[in-house]
């Protein structure tokens, strides 16, 4: 047998430079489609007049709904989308849990605790926003939970790491119940039936409120996002044989875990705060791109931001136009895909 | 690698799972640890590899602390194989194995030669080259294991540690496994059930309630007395054709 020296496997990049290109085209579609349909090249003026000042002639009630309106919205979704999305990568990696989504750790419950507080309770009499309520109430919920989840896997240093996933997502439910009848007492005791409609909206998610100030924050969490996965891309590898495995590969799994899952809370708990909860995407994409590309996260961390950003602006396309003058709570439309898409999953995953 | 316990003692909530273990172990041994359930084979293994902090007392590997050992170092050093661990996954042979390079990886230092070489060789040295592009979950029992120790391999690690390899195998593959751990030339520690497995190894230690209550050669260490000690059970020692002691249990006591 002769010995050849083995070729070095590059990581096959092939098709990277599609993903600006089809985020790009999404979120441009997102902008153009919708209850008044506007030429993409009414969209690409409209950006060129305000991105260089390119002096096109536009209408200007058009270009006004495009600038101020769409194009927040379908940035935002776009983040959302990512960011969800990245934050199911992480928990499922870490947790060694296929179930594990971003509300797990009580992030939505809080932060709809949060929000009625501020909108239904009146609490800060309106020096507090919603969405800073939402967030207060995301971030305190998953203290709770995160120190609920320490008292019941004890502090053993360094020892039994499997023991603290499962203590995590157990202390997970215990919260999000806790949370989730803090806000039903709440509403069924001061809100009114308008508010309480309003406050069920929100709950679903919500992108109706967005405009150029909410963009900034969602932007900047779901980058850093990104990046911190992709900088920890071996380690969320390394997770593959469970905890002990991560441990004996020379991770530190304690602070790993911790700074990963307390960094996607916070990025979850911003985009909460400005969109409400929006279910399915954080579950539903990272299992559809291991089918697609692989378990390996330099290659599922990327493909999974993509997907959920695409796949969240157009939800949010099909939530403005399914149903003529009415617009669906997001959280809707990415349920009813989500849920049968999961399903087929589960099955497909049942039959290998 | 020269490992060296001394007066090593953990306990996990208060409950002391071992109790003042001093032991050497020389470079490129076949050290076995035997026992039975719950005696703190388990645990040993677990602060060998560094998974566990001792209460008190201490590991020295080369003369260098464990406990103070950086983890990615103590990675570049002492490889673990568990007693069990699986995934749902779907990853290739060569994928799990690839994943024996993370203490040589980080963000910024991406995959290369060394990393190609340190894989294929691992893969050779468990006889998987064939299967390097089959899916996880299609591998039986003991191809699983033999991947584990491809993975292990690929850490070019100086000590091997190995809890129970053999457990859940056909007879087959438990001997092919035990041939293949033999032949290797690093430091190993091996937890096993079989006590005629053990017998394989250059030296054994017997642990019993946490203390280590015998080491030395097998056939020393291995007789009667001890196995009724504690094993609790009737046994009388032969020797094979080849002139190695072999064990035959007839009861519990």
């Amino acid at each position: 047998m002769t010995m050849e020296a083995a070729p070095v496997r590059a990581v096959t990049w092939r098709g990277l430079w599609l993903a600006p290109v089809v985020l790009g085209m999404t979120i441009l579609a997102g902008t153009a489609i919708g209850e008044t349909r506007l030429p993409f090249v009414t969209v690409l003026r409209t950006l060129a007049n305000h991105l260089w000042g390119a002096g096109y002639p536009v209408d200007g009630i058009e270009a006004g709904i495009i600038w101020s309106y769409r194009l927040p919205r379908a940035l935002v979704a776009a983040c959302c989308g990512a960011g969800l999305a990245l934050t199911g990568v992480v928990l499922q990696a870490l947790l060694r849990n296929p179930l594990a989504d971003p509300y797990l750790m009580g992030l939505s419950a809080g932060a709809s605790t949060g929000a009625v507080l501020v909108t239904v309770a009146g609490l800060g009499g309106g020096a507090i926003s919603m969405s800073l309520g939402a967030l207060t109430g995301a971030l305190l919920a998953f203290g709770c939970v995160a120190v609920l989840a320490r008292a019941v896997s004890g502090d053993v240093g360094g020892g039994r790491a499997t023991q603290a996933a499962a203590a995590l997502i157990l202390a997970g439910i215990a919260g999000s119940q806790l949370f989730n009848a803090l806000t039903a007492f709440i509403i069924a005791r001061s809100a009114n039936a308008e508010q309480a409609r309003g406050i069920m909206f929100w709950l679903m998610g919500n992108l109706s409120g967005i405009r150029w100030d909410d963009v900034g924050a969602c932007m900047a969490v779901s980058v850093a996002g990104v990046a911190l996965c992709l900088w920890h891309r071996r380690g969320l590898d390394a997770f593959t044989f469970g905890a002990d495995g991560a441990a004996s590969l020379g991770i530190n799994v304690p602070a790993l875990r911790g700074s990963l899952i307390a960094a996607t809370a916070v990025m979850v708990g911003v985009l909460v705060s400005k969109v409400g909860a929006i279910g399915f995407v954080g579950l539903v994409v990272p299992h559809a791109m291991r089918f697609l590309v692989g378990a390996r996260h330099d290659r599922l961390v990327p493909a999974s931001a993509l997907a959920g950003a695409v796949f969240l602006v157009a939800a949010d396309v099909i939530s403005r136009s399914l149903v003529p003058g009415q617009v669906l709570p997001i959280g809707v439309v990415t349920a009813l895909v989500g849920a049968p898409a999961f399903a087929l999953i589960l099955v497909h995953g049942a039959r290998k | 690698m020269k490992v060296e316990l001394r007066h090593l003692s953990a306990r996990i909530h208060r409950a002391p799972l071992l109790e003042d273990i001093s032991v050497r172990i020389d470079r490129g041994e076949l050290f076995g640890l035997v026992g039975p359930n719950g005696s703190g084979k388990s645990t040993l293994m677990r602060c060998l590899a560094g998974l566990q902090r001792p209460t008190s007392g201490g590991i020295l590997v080369d003369d260098a602390d464990l406990a103070r050992m950086p983890a990615r170092h103590r990675a570049r050093r002492i490889a673990f194989v568990q007693q069990q661990a699986d995934t749902t996954d779907r990853l290739t042979v060569r994928q799990a194995v690839d994943l024996g390079r993370i203490p040589y990886l980080s963000a910024l230092r991406g995959w290369g030669r060394s990393d190609e070489t340190a894989v294929e060789a691992a893969l050779t040295a468990v006889e998987m080259t064939a299967f390097a592009g089959r899916l996880w979950h299609t591998l039986s029992g003991g191809e699983r294991q033999r991947v584990h120790i491809a993975r292990a391999l690929a850490q070019d690690p100086r000590l091997l540690l190995l809890d129970e390899p053999t457990n859940h195998l056909d007879i087959r593959h438990q001997l092919s496994l035990m041939a293949l751990v033999r032949a290797l030339p690093i430091t190993r520690v091996i937890a096993l059930h079989d006590l005629n497995q053990a017998t394989a190894c250059d030296r054994i230690g017997v642990l019993s309630g946490g203390r280590l209550v015998a080491t030395g050669l097998p056939r020393d260490v291995l007789n009667e007395d001890l196995l009724a000690e504690v094993f609790g059970v009737a046994a009388t020692r032969h020797a094979a054709p080849d002139g190695s002691p072999r064990l035959h249990f007839s009861h519990a006591l």
